[in-house]
């Protein structure tokens, strides 16, 4: 029998706010997500080796670590594909299933970050396409500046629901709206 | 307590981002070293005023063993190094 994955947050969202507000808390469902770790002293071994594979997103969690994420491949060919790019230089394991991506936009989105995340958010001191690992509430996850006004979280299953309704709790003052899209590529 | 950190990784971080995991100035004895040498390590600690050497982790960041040099009286913060680095370096 074939394993059907199932979104964490499938029940709470359903199909999401009836309306679109400008500031959206998007869900993408398919993300293909997997970590690189190589010993500290390859860090720039694993940027070169990685440099071929142009369409894919790669994170910062720590040095020599680092989360990649894909909206073009299916499950598992990210992983063999990677592993194939960083042979005897890094480990790749996917975690697909295992981390849950958010994507939250509008001219307000700094505000609402603003209450659970203490860095400074300003695009001089965090700049697009920065990435880092920190401490949104009471959750850990990996957060990303993917736009002026634009940032991705990545955080472990498990604490989906939780941080989700944080969210919405931050955003509440901005009618902070939220819903699937299919994946990483179309962001509407 | 100091409130904020500056991960040599990460950048300016809260503390609580961290967990203080003891004294960082403590020297491992030989393994053929008396039990009151021993003892000393595992068990004798000071409680300083002023500057302290302490291992910090960055559970909720990177993840890795910071050494923090900061001051218990007026919360200043020296110095916060990789705790590898300073390992190898011989500062342990």
């Amino acid at each position: 029998m074939p394993f059907l994955s199932r979104h964490p947050l499938e029940s709470k969202v359903d199909s999401g706010s009836s309306i679109r507000a400008v500031d959206h808390l998007e869900i993408p469902r398919s993300v293909e997500i997997v970590t690189v770790l190589s010993r500290q002293t390859d860090n720039a071994t694993v940027i070169a080796g990685f440099a071929p594979a142009g369409d894919l997103v790669m994170r910062n969690v720590a040095p020599g670590e680092w989360l990649v994420l894909s909206h073009t491949d299916l499950p598992d060919s990210l992983q063999r594909r990677l592993a194939g790019l960083l042979t005897d230089i890094a480990d790749v394991v996917d975690q697909s299933e295992g981390r849950v991506l958010l994507r939250l936009s509008g001219p307000n989105a700094r505000r609402i970050l603003a209450k659970g995340v203490a860095i400074d958010l300003d695009p001089s001191a965090f700049a697009v396409g920065q990435s880092a690992n920190l401490r949104c509430g009471h959750v850990a996850v990996n957060f990303a500046r993917s736009g002026e006004n634009e940032f991705e979280l990545v955080v472990f299953r498990s604490f989906t629901e939780s941080l989700f309704e944080d969210l919405l709790v931050m955003g509440r003052e901005f009618d902070l709206s939220y819903g699937f899209s299919s994946g990483l590529a179309d962001p509407v | 307590m100091a409130s904020l950190i500056h991960c040599p990784h990460c950048g300016v971080r809260p503390k609580e981002e961290f967990t203080v995991r003891g004294d960082a100035s403590v020297v491992r004895p030989d393994p053929e070293a008396s039990d009151e040498a021993w003892h000393e390590y595992v068990h004798i600690r000071a409680n300083p005023r002023g500057r302290t050497r302490e291992h910090w982790q960055h559970v909720f960041g990177c993840r890795r063993f910071l050494v923090v040099e900061r001051d218990t009286v007026t919360h200043e913060v020296y110095g916060v190094s990789d705790g590898s680095d300073v390992a190898r370096g011989g500062g342990r």
